[in-house]
């Protein structure tokens, strides 16, 4: 709550930022299985009686491999960074403060990786087959490095287990519950990953035998993984907080929700990726000579498609956190939500960037909705507030923050009544409604218990308003 | 009894043992079974046609891809429907699409991956239409092909139309009303087509009633009736190829054969194509708003699907009686689409064939901004 908010239309910052990650853990996966792939490939060309052709092969690979890894996966990589230090500053900074000597590794292990990798590339016309062997295997050690670093950072976000804010623990929050399983899906998907790769840069062969036997080299990559990682998902699933079990195991959109769990659309999503890899792998080494750059694309599609599926799902279980019972997606510090003091007090007080808006006015309504909501919501895009609050009433809407967190998947509000009021306000201003701040207030809204959805005065959502579990892209 | 077998083993020998051996290894496998039921079923000329039939090899053969992928999505199209056609209730609209919702096991996830899919089948099918203008596969002998083509996309958006308004929820009731409106407005046939589609002055159940028996009876018979036109004229004609490909000596020009090197580099982009089906349906589920209230407020901002925005955003640059222009604007432009094939003849393009590409660029260009304008205002 203390820093300017990144405003992003349509898209909202948590949608650039998921963008920007799908597309990088494709790339980072390729760039460390790529690795081993380069070791194995360049053990079984001296086994081979045209080795020297096989080798040139790799080339050709390894021309791809280094653009494709470091042009498209530093940028990527640096635009997750420029994201989501934008998005959530305050999630950032506990990753970085508390993680200071993992980020350090991964920074040299990232710079190792890209030396070895260069001095590999640059060294392939030069170096014996044994020495580039060995600076193939050195790259994929570091890379796998970093991937076991990262990894601890990353799963700490949605099961940072015995780790408190209290004891600080950094080997707790590091090797957390979900770490294993996430570093054992992860290393068998970047072999998968390695293979899909060898498949686009072999779909370029003439020589129809020649192709046949790279292919049948790619196919032993992909195949153990695509049967593999739905089940190590599984491993993966029951390390998750219950809280994230049940938003994963709730309904889905719409005013009547329904029966489609998001647990349910997760594992369909992930056997349909897995079974379509294993097929797709099975006609490609039954068929080497169909191998086409169009067919290899789509096979790296369905992979980028199993990849999204399983980041949404995890973001969605993380629901209303960013830090997992540490930091709501609000910025609110889940220990200054338990002193009710700090809760309901006036918010823009304890905001540090606020633009010294007049209390009580549509643009201090704007200014709670730019540091409360924005994170995740739009005004009239991608997980729109408009569309979410489109049959609330002027006195619905006040009550409905004040119990909105009970629902599972929201944050608690941060706030007075003011702050409230003014929210409301801003909203219903979104749809071309004019009230005032202050005519929201409970005092004048006294009369008007009953007129709205909430006949009760309670402030519970009507079904449809937001559901657990839910995701619409509207 | 002999005689009769003796005719049977006749028969078996009308297989090419050479032609057998070039089957996929999944036909091998049949081995005696498969060869006793082509001999009873000779089929072999449609097996050995498929055999034959080349594919052009050129840098824009991706393009051609495009007709499978919407053939593919109609097929999901045909069987989802069929599933949601068990429970789905003309007289209960929105209660029965409730019922698939909120009870039917994976009700819900055959409703989204039907609305879907008919998105991505537009979608695949608009791109079919430009390749194939682009690369001017109008032109003769498949003019047919062209025209034919051209229905099947008006159909199929109608599809579209039809099928949005069967969940009678707030949007899709709403939305449908828009666009019976502005059907109302056009000359001529206009209010005569829009009350028959109606069933009277107003959006009611009673229009429920026709949506229902054109989108799961009167358009799926056109629709099939049209693809067995368009995919037999293909067949008949064979591809057709870019003026690049046609204008190389025979030597140099490489083909695929269809069956089954062309077939199985359709395989992993098929899995792609289902992937992706399977994804959007999964993160983004379709969902049922209110029962529609006719007499209620529209919903907000309310817009018909992406394939009608470009045609709505059109309409409205055109505000009061200019709307008739507009409308005739709208007639004019599917109705040069299916002349031109009649106007670019000249193989390789002259002046005439360079228009048509500028005016195709246009075409495009002006589609694409309307539907990103029309979204986003």
């Amino acid at each position: 709550m203390n820093y300017p908010i990144w405003d992003v239309g349509g898209l909202g910052a948590g949608l650039v930022v998921a963008i920007i990650a799908i597309i990088h853990v494709l790339i980072s996966h390729v760039a460390v299985g790529g690795g081993a792939f380069l070791v194995v490939a360049e053990i079984w060309s001296r086994r081979q009686p045209d080795g020297q052709r096989v080798r040139d092969w790799l080339h050709t690979f390894a021309t791809f491999f280094l653009v494709y890894t470091t042009v498209l996966g530093a940028t990527t990589g640096v635009g997750i960074w420029f994201s989501v230090q934008l998005a959530s500053a305050e999630a950032i900074s506990l990753l970085i403060h508390q993680f200071v000597f993992a980020w350090a590794i991964e920074w040299v292990f990232f710079l190792s990786e890209l030396t070895v990798l260069y001095l590999y590339y640059y060294g392939f016309k030069r170096n014996t087959p044994r020495m580039q062997t060995f600076l193939a295997g050195a790259y994929f050690v570091i890379a796998w490095g970093s991937l076991v670093v990262i990894n601890g950072i990353l799963t700490f976000m949605l099961t940072p287990g015995a780790w408190t804010i209290e004891n600080k623990d950094i080997a707790a929050g590091f090797f957390n519950p979900g770490y294993f399983p996430a570093l054992l899906i992860r290393t068998v998907t970047m072999f998968l990953l390695a293979g899909l790769a060898g498949f686009l840069v072999a779909s370029r062969i003439r020589d129809e035998e020649f192709k046949g036997r790279i292919i049948q080299f790619c196919v032993k990559w992909v195949i153990p993984g695509a049967i593999l990682v739905p089940g190590l998902g599984y491993w993966y699933f029951t390390t998750l907080p219950a809280s994230t079990v049940t938003i994963l195991a709730g309904g889905t959109v719409g005013v009547v929700g329904g029966t489609l769990s998001a647990l349910t659309r997760m594992a369909i999503l992930a056997g349909v990726a897995g079974t379509s890899l294993v097929l797709g792998t099975l006609v490609f080494a039954a068929y080497p000579k169909t191998v086409n750059t169009i067919a290899a694309i789509s096979m790296l599609l369905v992979a980028q498609l199993g990849i999204m599926g399983a980041e949404f799902f995890r973001e969605m279980g993380r629901k209303p956190y960013v830090i997992h019972g540490v930091l709501y997606s609000n910025g609110l510090w889940v220990k200054d939500a338990k002193d009710p003091a700090r809760l309901n007090g006036p918010y823009l007080e304890k905001a540090k960037w606020h633009g010294g808006v007049a209390s009580g006015t549509l643009a201090h309504g704007e200014q709670v909705f730019r540091l409360q909501c924005a994170s995740c919501h739009t005004r009239d895009g991608y997980r729109s507030v408009v569309y979410r609050t489109r049959n609330w009433t002027a006195g619905f809407g006040s009550r409905w923050l004040g119990t909105m967190h009970d629902m599972g998947v929201m944050p608690p509000f941060q706030g007075d009544a003011l702050d409230k009021a003014a929210l409301v306000a801003y909203v219903l201003s979104l749809r071309g409604e004019t009230v005032d701040p202050r005519d929201l207030l409970p005092d004048r809204q006294a009369t008007a218990q009953g007129d709205d959805l909430d006949p009760d005065g309670s402030g519970q959502a009507l079904p449809g308003l937001e559901v657990a579990g839910a995701e619409v892209g509207r | 009894m002999q005689a009769r077998e003796g005719e049977m083993a006749d028969h078996m020998h009308t297989v090419p043992e050479e032609a057998l051996k070039e089957l996929p290894p999944a036909h091998k496998a049949l081995g005696k079974l498969g060869r006793a039921l082509l001999a009873r079923f000779p089929v072999w000329p449609i097996v050995d046609f498929l055999r034959n039939k080349k594919v052009p090899e050129h840098r824009h053969a991706a393009w051609y891809m495009m007709g499978g992928l919407a053939l593919f999505f109609f097929a999901i199209q045909v069987f989802t429907g069929i599933l949601l056609m068990v429970y789905y209730r003309p007289a209960e609209p929105w209660q029965s699409v409730q019922r698939i919702v909120m009870e039917v096991p994976y009700g819900n996830l055959m409703r989204s991956i039907h609305h879907w899919s008919a998105n991505l089948m537009i979608l695949t099918l608009f791109l079919h239409m430009f390749s194939a203008y682009f690369m001017k596969a109008y032109r003769a002998p498949r003019e047919g092909t062209w025209l034919v083509g051209l229905a099947l996309l008006g159909l199929c958006m109608a599809f579209g139309f039809s099928g949005y308004l069967l969940p009678w929820d707030d949007l899709s009731f709403f939305a449908t009303n828009v666009g019976l409106t502005e059907m109302e407005k056009a000359p001529g046939l206009g209010p005569w087509l829009a009350s028959l589609l109606r069933g009277g002055p107003a959006v009611t159940t009673d229009t429920i009633g026709r949506f229902y028996v054109l989108h799961v009876v009167v358009l799926p018979l056109a629709v099939l009736g049209l693809i067995g036109m368009h995919l037999l004229f293909v067949q008949i004609q064979g591809m057709s190829e870019p003026d690049s490909f046609a204008a190389l000596p025979a030597c140099q020009k490489k083909h695929k054969k269809f069956f089954f090197d062309y077939f199985a580099s359709e395989i992993p982009v098929w899995l792609a194509a289902f992937a992706l089906l399977v994804a959007l349906s999964a993160i983004w589920p379709r969902a049922l708003e209110a029962e529609a209230d006719p007499f209620g407020a529209a919903p907000l901002g309310i817009k018909p699907e992406w394939y009608f925005l470009a045609q709505y955003q059109a309409l409205k640059l055109f505000p009061g009686k200019l709307e008739y222009a507009g409308m005739a604007l709208m007639g004019i432009v599917p109705l040069l689409c299916a002349l031109v094939p009649f106007f670019d003849r000249a193989v390789p393009s002259d002046r005439r064939g360079t228009w048509i590409e500028r005016a195709g660029v246009a075409l495009l260009v002006g589609f694409v901004v309307l539907t990103v304008w029309g979204w986003i205002s």
